[in-house]
């Protein structure tokens, strides 16, 4: 039997006209993994949060959720905490307590669990997840992917016997995140624990599953395995949002509309790419040359560290951004690549070595007057540039500030907000929005100052595939107005399809800067998915758009394609 | 962290300890017992932190003795030993005593203090405090927790802020409506994110009946002789002091200091007392020493 059932399931929030989940049938089988997507607002969280009792939002609700035959309501409140385990998005808020012990300690202490027991269990736990060295570790010192593995550790020592996750690992950088899928991978196969999820990468998370359910607005579109997805969304609903946000193998297969099996991982992708010839092997690039240009920022022999005791953060890092160019700069975690984001929008100083901002040393930009109309900066989460109760206001202040008069003001906003397709969004509170909208208000904000150099810190963090592609229409179109852009991600994929050159950074300075092609063939290990599946077969092929454009151009190796 | 030797006591000890040590030092102006508990909390601080850190705090601890210990004959002309006149006032000798005193007992605290800093960490007192107001306990962590995240958060939109380069001009005004704007945001911000924390306790039970209070803390048998040892040291001394053994005066003359047999065995016991945490920590360093040589 079904361990989670929801039949006929209708939710619709308080003061909504349309509901946000339609008629919803969906079993869920003991053991099963269950990866659950659709792009933002399409209904996913609405849905898990339906799951948990103690969550459930405000609404209208019809039809059931039965967990092992009882509906959700009816179960008593303990069967409820324990057996049903709901992991959230943001690591840092879910975490209550100061100390890594007590927060593991927390949920068993709600049960009022004895302190032996609460021994017994939170020993088996640390072992489990190999939290043992910082078990006495206080909670604010942990990074962001053991924060995000102490929440799921601490809901597992409560030994529920399904597990709910809304997109864990969207805050986390990719090593992080896949550490953090393997773990999910391990309590599947090994504990036969249950699993529904909710993410936006699905590269890894596809292969794992047993059962993928893509939603459209507000309904489940289709349940089936990852290979039959692979295979049927497209044909049934060739424009759906979520075709962008699979992994780069079944992209690969689509594009080519290929028949036979739905290849998912890269492993599998590689032996799908057997399948064609390779008479033309591949591109031949050349970097651009870049000796005409004019020279945006320019950092020579740059150090810099946060604390007079601490490291260096950067070394000796030499970095020129040329005007006009979308500039890439990747690296690991604590490798400097915030930092040196700092250094170039002038909050932090280089202790020894020469920043120049349009050849003009920054300390000769008094005031204000680097960050008008030159230099304007994006921070990692968009909501803390909002102050005001309406995002109009907010917009106006930055008007105001520019020195416009009402009627002046007034028409930029506007002009800014058809742009950015925000018009509907301007009388909202900021902090209402979604993600997505979140990031497209902020850029308003920042255009408003009317920027020639814009730096953008992790922009695609957290959010859907769609809403990266927005993202990337967005920067084309301020590259095309002349603006020179500076990214600090952890994205290859976004790197690699829409830079101009890419960067990596290690050990405080850029190891190797050259166009993403040439950058991201030569990288063996740091490199894109549609990379390491052509890898060998074609030369030079590294997004998923070239591989299936070779592909094409060779054609299948026993038929006449 | 490992725990100090010391420190690897149970909290309760460790509390009660202190308290006993700090209360006498409060309430007496002996200066036999003073200077014990000078002695005794400077050098377990120095044990504790590491001689280094010990100098660079008693560069700044001893000036601040001596001025205080200056500060009184100027305001107090108590004592029959005049010195010499400063501006018509006598200074005598006993107010200098008695200021030398004060800044003494104020000094033993402060280092007592610290090492109660070094040896407490918060979650021993949110232990502490578990085991009869459980809902204090959590709040305490829970702050405790919440601190750092609202500083970095802090952090994040200062930066930001100056980012975009509003009100970063050099006037007053703008600087204090900078500082609002970015408090604003912190607090809206992060009661958008309480929601969250409220959620996942939520989703953890909080709030069902019979809660507990886990504690990693262990009763050991060390625990219960270092309890009986201490019990029995701080029973006698403050039985001796309530007693008037640890009663002095400073004025109108220096009172001499008491060398009777049970003046005597109160200042032993005291000594042992306050000497007590400094023992167990040499040697167990000591003890470490040795056992690593056997290797």
């Amino acid at each position: 039997m079904a361990i989670l059932t929801l039949e006929n399931l209708t939710f619709t929030y308080p003061n909504a006209i349309t509901c946000a989940l339609d008629n919803i049938n969906l079993s869920i089988e003991r053991g099963e993994f269950v990866v659950l997507c659709g792009e933002s607002g399409c209904g996913k969280s609405t849905l898990l949060r339906l799951l948990k009792k103690q969550l459930q939002p405000k609404g209208n609700k019809s039809g059931k959720v039965l967990y092992d035959g009882v509906e959700i309501e009816n179960l008593d409140e303990r069967t409820s905490v324990t057996a049903i385990g709901f992991v959230m998005q943001n690591p840092d808020n879910q975490i209550v307590t100061d100390k890594v012990w007590h927060e593991l300690a927390f949920g068993l202490e709600s049960l009022g669990e004895d302190s032996d027991e609460i021994r017994r269990r939170v020993a088996e736990i640390s072992g489990f997840f190999g939290i043992g060295d910082w078990y006495h570790k206080k909670t604010c010192e942990l990074s962001g992917g053991q924060k995000q593995l102490l929440n799921l550790a601490s809901i597992m020592v409560m030994q529920p016997q399904i597990l709910v996750l809304d997109e864990p690992t969207s805050q986390l950088d990719p090593i992080a995140a896949s550490d953090f899928i393997a773990t999910l991978r391990k309590i599947n196969e090994e504990l036969g624990m249950t699993i529904v999820l909710v993410e936006h990468r699905l590269e890894e998370v596809f292969p794992l599953a047993h059962k993928v359910a893509v939603m459209n607005k507000a309904n489940v579109l289709m349940v089936d395995t990852p290979k039959n997805i692979g295979k049927r969304l497209l044909q049934e609903d060739s424009g759906h949002k979520m075709l962008l946000g699979l992994p780069s193998a079944v992209r690969i297969y689509q594009s080519l509309k290929a028949d036979g099996e739905c290849p998912l991982s890269v492993r599998e992708g590689r032996e799908f790419l057997q399948g064609y010839k390779n008479t033309y092997p591949g591109f031949d690039v050349q970097d651009e040359d870049y000796s005409n240009r004019k020279k945006a920022i320019e950092i020579s022999e740059g150090f810099f560290r946060y604390e007079r005791d601490t490291p260096d953060v950067l070394n000796g890092l030499n970095l020129t951004v040329y005007e006009n160019e979308i500039l890439c700069i990747l690296g690991g975690n604590g490798a400097g690549k915030t930092t040196t984001l700092k250094i170039m929008s002038g909050t932090r100083r280089l202790y020894r070595g020469k920043l120049r901002i349009w050849d003009k040393k920054i300390k000769e930009y008094s005031g204000n007057s680097l960050y008008r109309r030159n230099i304007s900066c994006l921070p990692q989460n968009p909501q803390i540039l909002f102050v005001k109760n309406t995002l109009k206001d907010d917009l106006m202040e930055v008007t105001k500030l520019m020195g416009y008069d009402k009627a002046q003001s007034q028409q930029k906003i506007q002009a800014i907000a058809k742009e950015l397709e925000i018009e509907h969004l301007l009388d909202s509170h900021p902090f209402d929005l979604s993600g997505g909208e979140q990031q497209k208000s902020a850029f308003a904000k920042l255009l408003l100052t009317e920027p020639k150099i814009i730096l953008l810190d992790e922009p695609t963090k957290g959010i859907d595939a769609y809403s990266k592609k927005i993202l990337a229409d967005i920067l084309y179109r301020l590259k095309a107005q002349g603006m020179t852009i500076v990214i600090v991600t952890h994205d290859v994929e976004f790197a690699a399809e829409h830079a101009d050159r890419c960067g990596m950074f290690f050990d405080g300075q850029i190891v190797s800067l050259c166009n993403p092609v040439d950058f991201f063939s030569s990288n063996n290990y740091y490199t894109t998915a549609a990379s390491r599946i052509s890898r060998g077969q074609y030369k030079n092929a590294v997004t998923v758009d070239m591989v299936v454009q070779l592909c094409e151009k060779n054609g299948r190796v026993n038929g006449n394609g | 962290m490992r725990d100090k030797a010391f420190a690897s006591y149970h909290p309760i000890i460790l509390f009660v300890y202190f308290t006993v040590t700090v209360f006498i030092t409060m309430f007496t102006m002996h200066p036999v017992l003073l200077g014990i508990s000078f002695v005794g909390s400077i050098v377990f601080c120095g044990t504790l932190i590491g001689v280094k850190e010990l100098f660079k705090s008693l560069a700044y601890s001893v000036p601040i003795l001596i001025i205080i210990a200056l500060t009184n004959p100027l305001f107090s002309h108590n004592g029959e030993t005049i010195l010499f006149f400063l501006n018509d006032n006598p200074v005598t000798a006993e107010a200098i005593c008695y200021g030398v005193a004060i800044a003494v007992m104020i000094i033993s605290m402060y280092y007592w203090f610290k090492c109660y800093h070094a040896v407490m960490t918060s979650d021993k007192f949110v232990f502490l405090f578990g085991r009869f107001l459980p809902k204090l306990a959590l709040l305490l962590s829970m702050t405790l927790g919440f601190v750092p995240k609202l500083k970095k958060r802090y952090r994040e939109i200062n930066e930001a802020q100056k980012a975009m380069g509003i009100y970063t001009s050099k006037s007053y005004v703008d600087r204090i409506r900078s500082k609002v704007r970015v408090m604003s945001i912190l607090l809206t911000w992060s009661l958008e994110n309480s929601v969250d924390t409220a959620d996942s306790m939520r989703a953890r039970g909080y709030g069902l009946k019979g809660r507990s209070s886990y504690a990693i803390y262990r009763w050991h048998r060390q625990d219960t002789v270092m309890a009986c040892i201490a019990f029995a040291l701080s029973a006698g001394v403050i039985w001796l002091m309530f007693s008037g053994y640890g009663d002095y005066n400073f004025y109108p003359t220096l009172a001499k200091i008491d060398v009777s047999a049970l003046a005597f065995t109160l200042y032993a016991g005291l000594f042992i007392l306050m000497f007590l945490s400094t023992v167990i920590e040499i040697k167990e360093n000591l003890l470490w020493r040795y056992l690593r040589s056997k290797i």
